[in-house]
């Protein structure tokens, strides 16, 4: 290993590299050693540095030679490790330094770069300088600009070469010194370099790995995306689209919308069945079978809110128009009242008197319901901004004991909506009822359709395929709802 | 004392009756008590103060004008537990709100809403006197 120890007597000379293009200026009391996760195995670059500085003692630094060798640059640590180890000894023309510069430039973006010329077998010792620029300028694909970088080795290189050419005169010396002396130190050394080399290929490859796989987890979320986004427009706005809802919310959407589909078909019947002009019987019998789908909805929903009151109180399970105009988790029974008045003549006076205070007690109703909403709200609030730090845990116990009442109210309400529904059949004719529910139907039902023309409106900001995508899907499903528009 | 049987129709005073004064310590019968409470006046509503629904069937009545009874159990040091207990029992699920008009059980908010929507909690009402017109 005579030739390591020749190297190491190189390098003691040298410092650590500078990682800025003014160090260059400098004489490289740097070592060789890149810590910082370069691709560029620096290691064995030094190490064949050193070998060819000592090979060239003999020569001066500087020949004036115009186009110094510089294969060994663009060579990459496994092939220039072989060929510098087969070849130190002999000594082969390079590419132009500027050539080299400039491949080494166009390589230097970090990855791990194949090596395209032979391993430089330089002979000059200008050139050892020239690696030294060209260290430098292998770090500066690390920083920001490679620009600088490329264009300040030439400038260095001629700045440098005088002070080179006294360091080279000092390796001289110091090669023919004393080779043991160096031995212990600039072995460690080497050894070092190549550890620290491999730790930051290793580093490398981790990073690029996790880039790699952060990149298809991406793909696949935005897949997911897009499919959950389709979804949920079709299960009535969104409200079961992506992962993060509880199972009970997750059934009970499922419920509801297979409760809307039932609706249509409820609400076609009744359609024909006026249309046909059924009997009273059958067509109370039709209205019957209505009032008992609306009961299957209040009592799908008494279940929900055992599970999850929120889903339902926010409004979660309904489209955003219809959240738009939500009390307590559903409709607002006086304004279906006032929407119905309208459309319901003609009355008989006794219907209308009936109407009317219908309309009065579910509105004494909400109002008093909303004020112990609103209690517990405050007391919710009081409860939540109270209490020392210690009484921390207890004061949590009785918040949760306090939202449990939310259960109730949401369910009270809801026993008003069907309560108020059931007293729409009793008040109204058979006839008249059916109309009745016809028209609440296709009420909400256009106000689904509202929220689904609202989210696929042409929106000139956002232009892209996904957008336009989404805007396609939400036209069929509003072309479909289209249909179960009655000329009612 | 008499119940209104709407949609429980399976409630035996005298049994339950028996049971509870077997255990109560200090009224001796606390259903003949609630009883006795709910005959003295037209609107009588149990209560706890701090119950959010019990402050939402208050805030009902009094803005349909009337003026009703309030027994804030919470607030009875003597007979307040034996209450609550003997309402639950009557009740089954929940102690409180429970409404008594004109001396008859109405019921909890639920059987309460449903009166006013189909019409028959105003004349109640009238009939106990705690309405005019």
């Amino acid at each position: 290993m005579a030739s390591h120890r020749i190297e190491e007597s190189a390098l003691s000379d040298f410092g650590h590299i500078p990682y800025a293009v003014p160090h260059m200026i400098h004489p490289p009391t740097t070592t060789f050693t890149n810590q910082e996760g370069s691709a560029f195995d620096f290691g064995e670059l030094e190490e064949a540095i050193v070998l060819q500085a000592v090979n060239e003692t003999k020569q001066p630094l500087y020949t004036g030679r115009p186009a110094a060798t510089l294969e060994m640059f663009p060579s990459w640590p496994m092939r220039f490790h072989h060929t510098i180890r087969g070849s130190s000894k002999s000594g082969e023309e390079s590419t132009d330094s500027g050539s080299a510069v400039h491949t080494l430039s166009s390589r230097g973006e970090g990855s791990r770069l194949e090596p395209e010329s032979p391993v430089g077998r330089k002979t000059d010792s200008s050139s050892d300088h020239r690696v030294i620029d060209q260290m430098h300028h292998f770090q500066l694909p690390q920083q920001i600009d490679m620009a600088s970088g490329s264009d300040s080795p030439r400038t260095g290189m001629s700045q440098a070469q005088p002070v080179a050419k006294t360091t080279s005169e000092k390796r001289r010396g110091a090669g023919s010194n004393s080779e043991r002396m160096l031995d212990a130190k600039t072995l460690r050394r080497l050894a070092q370099n190549r550890e620290a080399a491999k730790k930051s290929r290793i580093r490398k490859k981790a990073y690029v790995q996790q880039l790699e796989s952060s990149r298809i987890r991406l793909s696949q979320l935005e897949q997911d995306l897009q499919r959950a986004r389709s979804q949920g427009f079709f299960v009535g706005g969104g409200g079961g689209a992506g992962g993060n809802i509880s199972s009970g919310a997750a059934i009970f959407d499922m419920e509801y919308a297979r409760w809307l589909d039932d609706d249509h078909r409820h609400m076609s019947e009744i359609r024909t069945a006026l249309h046909a002009h059924l009997l009273d019987g059958d067509l109370r019998v039709i209205l019957d079978g209505y009032i008992a789908h609306y009961d299957e909805i209040f009592r799908l929903k008494g279940e929900a809110a055992k599970s999850d009151v929120f889903h339902l109180i926010t409004g979660m399970w309904t489209t955003p128009a219809e959240r738009c105009f939500l009390w307590m988790g559903g409709f607002r029974p006086s304004e279906l009242i006032k929407m119905l008045t309208a459309q319901l003549d003609p009355l008989t006076e006794q219907q209308l008197m009936g109407i009317y205070s219908l309309q009065r007690s579910t509105e004494q109703a909400e109002e008093a319901l909303s004020q112990g909403l609103e209690q517990l709200q405050q007391s919710l609030t009081d409860t939540l901004a109270s209490g020392s730090v210690n009484d921390s845990m207890h004061q949590m116990a009785v918040a949760l004991g306090k939202l449990t009442n939310l259960e109730g109210f949401v369910r009270q309400a809801d026993n008003l909506r069907q309560q108020t529904l059931h007293q729409l059949h009793r008040v109204l004719t058979v006839r008249q009822a059916a109309r009745c529910f016809l028209v609440i139907g296709e009420y909400y039902g256009r106000l689904r359709a509202l929220s689904s023309l609202w989210a696929s409106r042409p929106r000139e900001t956002l232009i892209g395929d996904d957008i336009s995508c989404q805007t396609t899907t939400d036209l069929q499903m509003v072309q479909s709802s289209q249909n179960h528009f009655s000329n009612f | 004392m008499h119940y209104q049987t709407e949609s429980w129709n399976s409630y035996k005073p005298t049994k339950s009756s028996s049971s509870s004064s077997s255990s109560s310590s200090v009224i001796t019968d606390p259903l003949a008590h609630i009883g006795r409470l709910a005959s003295d006046n037209a609107v009588v509503i149990f209560s706890i103060s701090t119950c959010c629904m019990c402050h939402a069937i208050k805030r009902l009545f009094c803005g349909m004008g009337v003026n009703p009874t309030v027994y804030e159990l919470d607030e009875d040091p003597i007979s307040g537990k034996e209450i609550e207990k003997a309402l639950i029992l009557l009740m089954g699920v929940s102690s409180v709100p429970v409404v008594f008009i004109g001396g008859k059980l109405v019921g909890a908010m639920d059987s309460v809403l449903a009166s006013h929507i189909n019409g028959t909690l105003v004349p109640l009402l009238k009939q106990a006197g705690a309405l005019w017109l």
